[in-house]
């Protein structure tokens, strides 16, 4: 699922609840993100992103990551963990 | 002291193994030094000029001629004459003696003159052993003139040494060091023929003591003129008695440049370029890849170097669809960024392929079954449009009924059942503590709700036990395909009797329950889900049973359709009235209209209302409508007609009066089927109802 999102747009949320809105460029196992042409989203109170264009975000720190909503197939999903819990149990 | 040394240095030269020497270099000694005064480290200065002539052949010292006073800095100028000037006898005897008559001969000026320049250290070096040295160094560099010439002909090792215990404290680049590119270009450029380069150069790198390990000091601009390597090797030729040594084997020689050019491995925008493909020639590892000319990933956000390439397997629409990203973000000005290009392109290429190694997999729809299908998907999507299969009719949004709610911002949103609070986003406002025990209605005795929410949990783990089912029936009906013969039948069988097993199973669930069969999966979205996707599999009869279902209950699963989950109901319910015939169809229109607590009014009313309900409605009508117009017999059971025409009375007086919903769908034969019935005035009625309902102007008169 995450590899069919490489290349769109992703709001993240960390944490320490700074949002930062970036097209996604990689992800890992362990979930770290990799963002391009970022920008936080909300009100700027945090400037010292001001140069930053791309960053990398360990996974960790992550609260939610906000998806496109037309992007991603619900029902395929659920059937996706279906299909792995599946696997898991055999 | 300067016995041990001298003894230390027979040793060395002996070995002729410079990480030995380099111990001599060590803090420790400079320590040492410092204690013992200015006069002792000029002796040790001694016997590193000493060994370093030694090794390579300093004999030149000799001439010394010029003693021209520098102002610290070190500042070489072409030498009038060609290089080594001393015959090259001495030089072979210093190899093996402890060498102290040329350790006599040559470091006679650099005593004679030393005093000179003790006082022109500047203060600044004092604080390290190596700068005090290395002030005195190069002063005593510049009096010497066989060093000169030294540098003019052969930049070498040696002369690093020097030069960088001189200059101290000026933070530049080591990139930027003419001398240090020198060298390189010295060694031939070829990081793997160590041998070859190290009979060109005249001063075997044994010597360069003080260099091991990273390079710590930068090195004065001014020191080297930059050479040619033919110029270099030409220039060291003459120099070659020295051939006569024992050379260092490769790989020694490979550690001491190895380590000096580690940190040139990165070539900075600030190099001029025409030294990258030179020093690209140093590798410190066999595997790792060669530096590329700059690149910088930023400055094209989308440019996915790493999936577009050889390393990655994309899905081939997920490759369109990022190349088209791809080109159409291109336009934008590209900036630069200075710290781009820290890895090359092919390290990261080699990086990304031991990733994607560990990502590779022998059955891609079984361990990544969402990516596949989700592009499988779309490609069939745009397949489909291309094809233009779709009728231009039916709108696209057939598969999307849902109505998108005003988003209004809750920041504690809590489900009924659900543990705790649900996520909504928290950066407006601050997350409040998750209360533990969330508020619960007082309305029900707790033991009912428990109860009911049991039973709701027990659906809903029945439901899920079913999808997995589902789920082997589906792939299963996608491996048909390639199944041949015996296999295909055999899995035919498997397929219907897992069908058969979910479709009892759904029946039978509970026959105290309230509602009957099916019900209570119906009730649930995800149940509902299910059962669409059943549909396709049943077989006509149980399909109609289901449909019964559906109809008979419609005005309760309206009602309890909180998430308007029933849509999705609506196309295999379409699919299985399109093969009703006419009796079927009127007994299906009179579960519709006839309720136990409702009015064939009330539940037309109520269909009217809901989306589901009038696009069931509408498919039941036009079904009829095309039954009836397309000619063939009907055999209608008796009073059929009679039910039918009364239904048209009875759906038109609803339709023209109530406000009508967008349906899902709005078949275009029901005008025509209105004409048939009733007057002009009420079909233009009809009309105009159903068409402010819909938005379109879609029917024809």
């Amino acid at each position: 699922m995450w590899l069919s999102l490489v290349g769109k747009d992703v709001v993240v949320e960390l944490k320490n609840d700074l949002s930062i809105c970036g097209t996604l460029h990689s992800v890992d196992q362990y979930l770290n993100i990799k963002l391009t042409d970022i920008s936080v989203t909300d009100p700027e109170k945090y400037p010292h992103m001001l140069s930053v264009k791309n960053c990398f975000i360990r996974g960790s720190v992550v609260r939610y990551v906000q998806l496109p909503a037309d992007e991603v197939d619900t029902q395929l999903l659920q059937d996706a963990a279906r299909k792995e819990a599946m696997q898991q149990k055999q | 002291m300067s016995d041990s040394e001298q003894g230390q240095e027979t040793e060395d030269v002996s070995q002729r193994q410079w990480p030995e020497n380099g111990e001599q270099w060590s803090d420790g000694e400079d320590e040492a030094d410092m204690d013992c005064g200015l006069q002792a480290m000029a002796e040790e200065d001694e016997e590193i000029d000493l060994h370093n002539d030694e090794t390579f052949g300093m004999d030149l010292d000799a001439n010394e001629t010029t003693g021209e006073p520098r102002n610290g800095l070190l500042q070489f100028k072409e030498p009038p004459s060609p290089p080594p000037l001393c015959p090259p006898s001495p030089i072979p005897t210093s190899v093996s003696k402890p060498a102290a008559p040329p350790s006599s001969h040559c470091t006679s000026p650099p005593h004679r003159q030393r005093p000179h320049f003790l006082p022109q250290v500047p203060p600044g070096q004092r604080g390290r052993g190596r700068g005090k040295r290395g002030g005195l160094r190069g002063d005593q560099m510049f009096e010497d003139p066989a060093v000169m010439r030294i540098v003019e002909g052969r930049p070498s090792l040696k002369w690093m040494a020097r030069s960088y215990r001189k200059t101290r404290g000026i933070p530049r680049s080591i990139l930027q060091d003419n001398a240090i590119v020198c060298v390189i270009d010295g060694h031939g450029g070829r990081g793997h023929h160590m041998t070859s380069n190290f009979l060109g150069l005249p001063y075997p790198v044994s010597s360069f003591r003080g260099r091991r390990g990273a390079p710590r000091g930068p090195y004065n601009k001014r020191v080297f003129t930059p050479r040619g390597p033919s110029q270099m090797h030409t220039s060291m030729m003459p120099g070659s008695p020295i051939l006569s040594r024992q050379p260092l084997t490769p790989r020694q020689h490979y550690n001491q440049t190895g380590a000096f050019p580690f940190p040139l491995s990165r070539p900075c925008p600030s190099t001029p370029q025409s030294l990258n493909p030179k020093m690209m020639q140093l590798r410190f590892g066999t595997n790792s890849p060669r530096p590329s000319p700059v690149y910088s990933p930023s400055s094209n956000p989308v440019q996915h170097l790493r999936y577009p390439g050889p390393v990655t397997q994309l899905h081939p629409q997920h490759k369109r669809l990022l190349s088209q990203k791809k080109h159409a973000s291109q336009r934008k000005p590209q900036g630069w960024d200075p710290y781009c290009n820290l890895m090359t392109a092919k390290e990261k290429e080699w990086i990304t392929r031991l990733q994607m190694i560990q990502l590779q997999t022998v059955s891609p729809y079984l361990e990544d079954y969402y990516y596949q299908e989700y592009y499988r998907r779309i490609e069939a999507k745009l397949a489909e449009e291309e094809l233009g299969i779709r009728s231009k009719r039916e709108p696209p949004k057939l598969t999307t009924p849902y109505i998108t709610k005003t988003d209004s911002y809750t920041p504690v949103v809590h489900i009924e059942g659900s543990l705790g609070q649900v996520a909504v986003s928290t950066c407006y406002s601050p997350r409040r503590a998750i209360s533990a025990v969330h508020a619960v209605q007082a309305q029900a005795p707790l033991e009912e709700q428990k109860d009911t929410r049991q039973q709701r949990l027990e659906v809903l783990s029945k439901i899920e036990k079913l999808f997995i089912v589902l789920l082997e029936v589906e792939e299963a009906e996608r491996m048909k395909a390639t199944a041949v013969g015996e296999a295909e039948s055999r899995l035919k069988e498997k397929t219907q009797r897992k069908v058969e097993n979910i479709y009892s199973q759904l029946k039978h669930h509970d026959p105290s329950d309230s509602g009957g069969e099916f019900l209570p999966f119906l009730l649930v979205s995800k149940g509902k889900r299910l059962v669409a996707r059943l549909l396709l599999f049943l077989d006509r009869e149980s399909a109609l049973n289901i449909l019964h279902v559906v109809t008979s209950n419609l005005p309760t699963l309206m009602s309890r359709d909180t998430d308007e989950s029933l849509p999705v109901l609506y196309p295999p319910l379409r699919t299985v009235i399109g093969g009703l015939t006419f009796s079927q169809l009127i007994g299906v229109l009179k579960d519709l209209t006839t309720s136990e607590s409702l009015t064939t009014y009330e539940c037309l009313t109520l269909a009217c209302q809901n989306k589901f309900g009038l696009s069931l409605l509408y498919a039941l009508l036009s079904q009829g409508e095309r039954l009836l117009s397309s000619g063939v017999p009907l055999e209608p059971s008796i009073g059929d007609f009679e039910a039918w025409t009364d239904t048209i009375f009875q759906v038109a007086g609803q339709l023209s009066q109530c406000s009508l919903v967008e349906p899902l769908l709005l078949p275009s034969n029901l005008l025509t089927l209105f004409c048939r019935y009733l007057d002009k005035r009420t079909v233009h009625q009809l009309k105009s109802n159903m068409e402010s309902a819909t938005g379109f102007l879609a029917l024809m008169s």
